[in-house]
């Protein structure tokens, strides 16, 4: 027994030892995390936020969004200055900075990165044309560049010949770059500050080949060696980085929150970025709890212990410094019918009774805590074409209405209507958002099976147009009603982006006038009336547009919260000295009284 | 001698057949039943045109013959090409994923089996009395919570709140690895200690009864002998038939362990390439799991010779 007991107490020993590491304090480091698995390093692919935002820690474009200013203003960041438009809207002319340098790499001539010049660009540009890449941002500037296509379709299943000129790009000289469209296209600016037309030095792509994507060689503030596929990313300061100044410009908000202070003091202020990959929420959110990572979003499930409802963070994580940053995103939440699917092409009457019977103000507090928006339009606040005042004639719960509707539509009651399939993915929000559907059209007798699928067939379904209805949500890639409107129009049916393969005429005429027009109230005006025509037509029923809900630890300073947040970790700074109190102290492990607890 | 050798070529033989009938599995799972994951690859924004080109990237314009035909050639030559979602080298992705998989599941399944080996013995040695009782109510206990549990559970109490073990995370080489892995380790050995405990008692005990068994107690050999030198000898067949059968599947690592502490093995890799209909990465996981299968039971046989000099290879 004794020999027993002595084993026992030798095996718990030997598995409770204190198992952490220590920590280093003294470096300027700032931690976060990414919820997925980054895809490489190379800007022609960068399908996803994820991996755009890793991306544009390294490489760089021609411009950029303010940091603080909202809506959100594009600005130049490669160019010296926004580019010079001739009259006829098709040619842009950009000045590029002079001395910007790439990352030093062995790729180039004794390991020195050389100077940044016009043709970086066009070499980048022709890299997303290249059909060898797919890249996943081709339809950005598929049609929109003169003789882009061309040069494209030559080489296509070919190795592409990269000195072939293309006419719509030229370089003038090292330092001047000449874009020419072949129709007027004013949106054409906003892929310039997207990833996928970050400039990438030639050199680089030549000599790794198929691992450029995890040897990046940019111009950004960052840098990072080989890319190894695992659980984190390591990014050093890039010591050569040019003088690149924290904005001074900003609203009053923004002043009373600090965000000015640093104004006019250079960039990038850490010396280091940690990006820890974690795809489980609730293993993220214990790291951000006990301060391993600096800012976090908060998880579904969490959610009711963090914030409380009306008032904001809860008062036990307040007394732990942590911070509850609440903006709005640019997106919108939606559930598609299939209009081409028999039961709901050319009936409206259908379609409209069912998005009247459908709670959205209960959708809104069951799944965004009364914090989303209701759509109105499939258009979200802070861009052109919305409108705050307009109200949807069937966006409104009506139960009355609805089955009066679906009676004129020929089934009173629900009689005589087939059951009708909805999809949706597997995880408990999604499966919770279309039981909440299926019970709302039971009230006015209309029965929906639920059906759940796995990301991939969910995509399969509505891009072979099988699915007869959805759940989708759509997060802008750029700040224009273009962007949002274009779900709707006809050309962009499955396999493009309009799952609802809605295609109206009218609509699409209307759009492809507006989308070339200027930005400004005229073309503001066609947004909102096309967007508010199309919500009568319902081939949406429209949900909310959502709020996005980050905390951060009071240590991490700088931080505004971006829907194009890539590019802009330069600016976030971090207060290693009250990173090392806090964590020291001990209070981010404690419990603390939710009553006792003051917030300061 | 030259039998085993016979014995050992004849079994690699076998090889051949199984992988083939492992391939054509995967043909059916992936490459018919599937749900087509060109969509799924290309983006929110797709053209015609990338999609022909990237069936054709990918080989799936190709008649479903010589789709089967790649399957069996990357299983012959071990390679599998880049990952579909990744873009990575699925070799490097391998290497990559098996150290920290491995530094996670060898100590951990080691130190199960030991355990429980050893409680079984003594529950064996005190069987129908009170710590017997004990230990198996424990046993049924510990089964009874899921894994999540623990994890969850694990990791907010021991990790967060009192600090013992990082809360996730890895970091390659030695000694630094054991800081993230300690934790995972010891929930694994809480997780096998249920079932493995009783398993390996109902083991025990069978031989307990056996005739020779009396034949020892008549001798007038003590308890303890009887058990150690001649009970536990002759229950290692079934012993190491249980173990080898799993040595496979720790290379594969642990799915649910990699993902909630975020270590960057092959469990994690397997997760991640089945939400991103990633084939290639999954075909390469079954086709290699299989080889492993068959190089590990080929191993037993040969483990069987050492335990019981009876047991001939023929």
């Amino acid at each position: 027994m004794n020999k027993f007991k002595l084993g026992l107490s030798l095996l718990l020993l030997v598995t409770f030892v204190s198992c952490t590491k220590k920590k280093n304090y003294e470096e300027k480091v700032l931690v976060r995390n990414v919820s997925a698995k980054v895809k490489g390093l190379d800007p022609v692919n960068a399908g996803d936020t994820y991996s755009s935002t890793e991306i544009a820690r390294v490489y760089e474009g021609l411009l950029e969004y303010h940091y603080l200013k909202r809506p959100y203003q594009l600005q130049p960041n490669l160019a010296e200055a926004m580019p010079e438009v001739s009259e006829d809207g098709l040619t842009y002319t950009f000045k590029i900075k002079k001395g910007v340098k790439f990352h030093d790499n062995k790729c180039f001539p004794n390991g020195k990165g050389r100077e940044l010049k016009a043709e970086d660009f066009i070499y980048s540009i022709k890299r997303m044309a290249d059909t060898k890449n797919i890249s996943t941002g081709w339809w950005l500037l598929d049609g929109k560049i003169v003789g882009l296509n061309a040069w494209s379709d030559k080489y296509k299943g070919k190795d592409a010949n990269y000195s072939d000129s293309v006419e719509g790009l030229t370089a003038i000289d090292d330092h001047t770059l000449q874009f020419k469209l072949t129709q007027k296209y004013p949106q054409f600016l906003y892929s310039l500050a997207m990833v996928y037309t970050f400039a990438v030095p030639k050199e680089a792509v030549d000599m790794y080949g198929e691992e450029f994507l995890n040897n990046p060689v940019g111009t950004g503030p960052f840098m990072t060696e080989t890319y190894r596929q695992t659980n984190k990313i390591v990014y050093e300061k890039n010591p050569n980085y040019r003088d690149v100044f924290y904005p001074s410009e900003g609203s009053e908000e923004d002043k009373k929150l600090g965000l000015l202070e640093p104004a006019g003091k250079k960039v990038p202020f850490v010396d280091k970025i940690i990006v820890n990959i974690l795809t489980e929420s609730s293993t993220s959110f214990l790291a951000f709890e006990s301060g391993n990572l600096d800012f976090s979003e908060i998880p579904k499930d969490n959610f009711d212990q963090v914030v409380v409802p009306g008032k904001g963070l809860a008062t036990d994580y307040a007394a732990k410094g942590i911070v509850l940053d609440i903006s709005p995103d640019l997106d919108v939440t939606y559930m598609a019918f299939n209009t081409e699917d028999p039961l709901f092409k050319n009936n409206v009457k259908l379609r409209r009774a069912m998005s009247l019977a459908y709670d959205n103000a209960k959708n809104n507090e069951l799944f965004y805590n009364n914090q989303g928006l209701e759509a109105q339009t499939i258009i979200p606040p802070g861009i052109g074409g919305y409108d705050p005042k307009f109200k949807s004639t069937y966006g409104q719960y009506d139960l009355a209405k609805a089955k009066a509707l679906l009676a004129e539509a020929g089934y009173p009651d629900g009689k005589g209507l087939p059951e009708i399939n909805y999809e949706t993915l597997s995880k408990t929000s999604s499966r919770q958002a279309a039981e909440f559907f299926q019970k709302s059209m039971s009230d006015i007798g209309i029965t929906i099976k639920v059906n759940t699928n796995t990301w991939p067939q969910l995509t399969h379904k509505t891009k072979k147009k099988t699915a007869q209805m959805f759940g989708m949500a759509w997060l802008g890639d750029y700040p224009d009603g273009e962007n949002f409107l274009q779900l709707l129009y006809g050309p962009n049916a499955s396999p493009g982006p309009n799952g609802s393969n809605y295609n109206n005429e009218e609509f699409n005429k209307e759009f492809d006038v507006a989308k070339n027009m200027q930005p400004g109230p005229k073309r503001a005006a066609i947004y909102s009336k096309l967007a508010q025509k199309v919500s009568d037509e319902v081939p949406l029923i429209l949900g909310v547009h959502r709020t996005s809900y980050v905390l951060k630890h009071a240590w991490l300073k700088n931080y505004k919260f971006s829907t194009f947040n890539h590019g802009n970790s330069k600016f976030y700074d971090v207060d290693m000295d009250l990173k090392e109190k806090t964590i020291k102290s001990g209070i981010l492990n404690k419990t603390v009284d939710k009553k006792t607890a003051k917030a300061d | 001698m030259n039998g085993n050798l016979n014995y050992i070529l004849r079994r690699l033989l076998y090889l051949v057949p199984v992988l083939l009938g492992v391939c054509f599995l995967i043909f059916i799972l992936f490459n018919v039943v599937a749900p087509d994951p060109v969509h799924m690859l290309l983006g929110k924004h797709p053209s015609q045109d990338q999609i022909i080109q990237l069936r054709e990237q990918l080989g799936l314009n190709k008649s479903l013959f010589f789709q089967y035909v790649d399957i069996v050639r990357s299983a012959f030559t071990f390679d599998f090409g880049r990952s579909w979602s990744t873009k990575q080298d699925i070799s490097t992705m391998f290497m990559n994923g098996a150290i920290p998989s491995l530094t996670l599941t060898l100590p951990a399944f080691t130190i199960a089996t030991f355990t429980s080996i050893f409680f079984a013995v003594i529950v064996a040695y005190f069987r129908g009395k009170g710590i017997d009782l004990f230990i198996r109510i424990s046993c049924i206990a510990m089964m009874s919570i899921s894994s999540l549990v623990y994890i969850l559970v694990f990791q907010y109490f021991l990790a967060f709140k009192w600090g013992l073990f990082e809360i996730s995370g890895y970091e390659y080489g030695f000694p630094n690895f054991l800081y993230y892995v300690s934790l995972p380790i010891l929930i694994w050995v809480i997780l096998s200690l249920g079932p493995d405990i009783r398993f390996y008692r109902t083991l025990i005990l069978d031989e307990i009864y056996q005739d020779y068994v009396r034949t020892a107690r008549a001798k007038g050999l003590s308890e303890r002998v009887i058990l150690f030198k001649h009970v536990l000898r002759n229950a290692m067949i079934p012993i190491v038939t249980y173990t080898v059968v799993q040595l496979p599947f720790l290379l594969l690592g642990s799915l649910l362990l990699e993902s909630f502490f975020s270590i960057p093995g092959l469990g994690d890799m397997t997760i991640n390439a089945l939400n991103a209909s990633d084939f290639p990465v999954l075909k390469a996981m079954s086709i290699f799991s299989a080889v492993a299968y068959i190089f590990f039971t080929l191993m037993q046989d040969i483990i069987y010779t050492i335990v019981d000099p009876r047991i001939k290879l023929q």
